[in-house]
């Protein structure tokens, strides 16, 4: 997992409501195996908002405007990422480009694949959310800071929003620590409580 | 009650997160322990490249399962694997068969007897137990909380790898909400219309955050069947985590299942699990109620299973609607739906029918569809695909196949199917359904497809009508 620490880029704005999991990445391109380098979600990232029935980019969708090219920050609406628990998601984002996510709620599973692919998700409350958006489409093509450290988020015009994260997650994505190395430090517990699980749920303990 | 009392009361959930859990992130996440682990073929491929790649084993491989549901055909299974036309599709079923047995996992493959959709089968197989924590990639695992289960969709990618790998997960314990049900709802009046009328009460974000605990007298009079339905939908209003106090209905349901524990092992067992449902007191974050007796079927009508209503209600109107972003997306919703406001949901034609998925796909639905359609005719076409192959069986087995199949219905195999479409079961562009599945988003069904659901009893009469239909006038 790439670090994150903070980020100063173009962000774009994605004011639609509700944007699941599906509709971030369709189904149809989860039969691709995803190989840095060679195949990715790059493309699939929202692809039916992005890409007509011919797949000829629609030009009345605000990604596909010159200014927003390149955005590695995206203001979403309300629920982005609710649904399927599809961890490809987060890949699409991440593919596209994204790398931090600013909105007034997001789908709970999909946060938790975020943090663990190191996208940084700000929940900031709707008003300010609006007025970023507000900022986004006066100036296209602005600049937007989302600072880890701090847990803040830095508007084009100088406005300043805190964002709350859990603490080990925030520790994890400042290191880009990958959970695995850091929960088989803990192998001499989890085996104490394989043992003493064993002698709890005897019923369950064939299997362990 | 005292500040003491309280402490001492706990939720089910309560229980079996302090039971599971090895080591506790000072107000953060704990660590738990994953006591099964199941996956399909849908994006797993990505976990085991990842564990290939970094010469990773499973550390317990014995507690993880594999079913494939997602990616299987629901016509000529016969022919086996081999045939699957669509390339694509044909190498994800193949992937997990080929990683399974690589990984040294049992494989629940598409000629097993035992063959389903994972959330069918696992109550099913009696691999679902109560106090168990359960994970899937899969975003209605919660389905299995039904059985006093905490039962959690994990990605399937890098959380799948770390499950795989250590046979733990790490967790934030999420706030507590607890839905009160109580009446007796009338008659074709289902969990599915329940389950939808909380959703569209508390919308899709309404339970981010929260584990659901289902209670009150209409959950305790429900069967198994039924309580698979309600929790299978948690997801639908934001909640990772839906549960139902396991009770004697379910203690009936799960004995002598083949992976439920037998003689002594089940005397030992069953004593625990009588401890599990929450403690009188014990603290909830939220609170809803909900009174099942004034309710209707219920239909969706736009992108989110959030936009339901009683089937005798009208399309709503946007302009009725003063908060700017709501008001978007329902124009946003009716555009893509090709619908316009006031038009009585009961006169929106529909051009195909599907009954199948993990939401409404066992037996007792199948039931429920067959009483409507026998001795009628379908208007359009229709498909029936069983939860699982035990459920087709013993469909065939009371003749419910024969109901189906002389209405005009298909009668499938088991797959998750139309409701997602991973296997190729897709709408075209601009047809409509009415459907048993969980979801309604755009595109779910293929891209410009657009999606009703609703009970399987109210699938089956829009199957012979051809439009949407309040079932009781039928």
């Amino acid at each position: 997992m790439k670090p994150f620490i903070t980020l100063t880029a173009v962000a774009a704005p994605l004011d639609i409501a509700k944007i699941d999991t599906g509709v971030i990445l369709p189904g149809r391109f989860m039969r691709i195996r995803r190989i840095p380098g060679v195949a990715d979600y790059a493309d699939a990232f929202v692809h039916d908002l992005r890409f007509d029935e011919k797949d000829q980019p629609r030009a009345d969708f605000l990604l596909n405007q010159p200014a927003y090219r390149g955005a590695a920050i995206l203001v979403t609406g309300m629920d982005f990422g609710c649904g399927s628990s599809r961890e490809g998601a987060a890949y699409a984002v991440l593919d596209f480009g994204v790398r931090a996510l600013i909105g007034p709620s997001f789908g709970d599973v999909f946060v938790g694949n975020c943090l663990q692919n190191g996208i940084v998700p700000a929940v900031l409350p709707i008003a300010a959310v609006r007025d970023l958006w507000r900022q986004l489409k006066e100036h296209p093509g602005a600049q937007i800071t989302v600072d880890l450290v701090k847990q803040a988020v830095i508007a084009p015009d100088g406005t300043r929003h805190e964002f709350a994260i859990d603490a080990t997650r925030k520790e994890r994505l400042l290191k880009g620590l990958d959970d695995v190395g850091v929960t088989l430090e803990h192998l001499p517990q989890i085996e104490a409580f394989e043992a003493a699980y064993r002698q709890r749920m005897p019923w369950r303990a064939s299997r362990i | 009650m005292n500040a003491a009392a309280a402490r001492e009361s706990r939720t089910m959930l309560d229980k079996i997160w302090a039971e599971h859990t090895i080591v506790s992130q000072p107000g953060g996440e704990d660590l738990l322990y994953v006591d099964l682990n199941l996956v399909h073929e849908g994006g797993t491929f990505m976990a085991f490249d990842a564990m290939r790649a970094e010469g990773r084993r499973l550390r317990k491989p014995k507690l993880t399962l594999a079913v494939t549901d997602h990616y299987l055909p629901s016509l000529n299974r016969s022919s086996g694997v081999a045939a699957i036309p669509n390339p694509a599709i044909r190498n994800v079923v193949e992937w997990l068969a080929e990683n399974t047995r690589e990984f040294g996992i049992e494989h629940i493959g598409p000629d097993d007897p035992r063959q389903g959709i994972t959330h069918v089968i696992a109550p099913e197989l009696g691999l679902t137990q109560p106090g168990m924590l359960i994970t899937c990639p899969d975003s209605h695992t919660a389905t299995q909380g039904a059985l006093g289960t905490l039962a959690m969709p994990i990605g399937h990618s890098n959380q799948l790898r770390h499950v795989f790998s250590t046979q733990t997960l790490w967790q934030r314990k999420p706030r507590q909400m607890r839905i009160t049900i109580d009446g007796s709802p009338g008659p074709h009046v289902t969990a599915k219309d329940i389950v939808l009328a909380i959703i569209s009460r508390i919308g899709i974000g309404g339970a981010s955050g929260h584990a659901v605990e289902y209670c009150g007298a209409t959950i305790g009079g429900m069967s198994i069947e039924a309580r698979l339905t309600i929790c299978n939908m948690s997801i639908e209003a934001g909640a990772r985590i839906g549960m139902i106090a396991p009770d004697d209905t379910t203690y009936a349901y799960m004995h002598g299942r083949q992976y439920m524990p037998q003689g002594a092992d089940w005397d030992r067992a069953l004593q625990y699990w009588r401890t599990l449902p929450s403690d009188d007191n014990a603290h909830y974050d939220r609170e809803l109620a909900l009174d099942a007796a004034v309710l209707a079927p219920m239909v969706s009508w736009g992108t989110s299973p959030e936009d339901s209503l009683p089937i005798t209600e009208r399309v709503p109107d946007p302009a009725a609607v003063a908060d700017p972003e709501r008001r978007g997306r329902i124009e946003r919703a009716l555009k893509y739906m090709q619908l316009a406001p006031g038009t009585p949901l009961s006169s929106i034609a529909v051009n195909r029918v599907f009954i199948g998925s993990c939401t409404n796909a066992r037996i007792e639905d199948l039931r429920v569809a067959a009483q409507v359609v026998k001795g009628r005719r379908v208007a359009v076409p229709s498909m029936v695909v069983p939860g699982s192959t035990a459920v087709k069986k013993q469909a065939e087995a009371e003749g419910l196949d024969r109901v189906f199949l002389s209405a005009g219905f298909e009668w499938r195999d088991s797959s998750c199917s139309m409701c997602g479409g991973s296997n190729g079961d897709l709408l075209g562009r601009g047809q409509r359904s009415a459907s048993t599945t969980n979801r309604n988003f755009e595109g779910r069904q293929g891209p410009g497809a657009m999606t009703h659901i609703m009970s399987p009893a109210m699938a089956a009469a829009a199957a012979v009508t051809g439009h949407l239909t309040d079932v009781r006038t039928l």
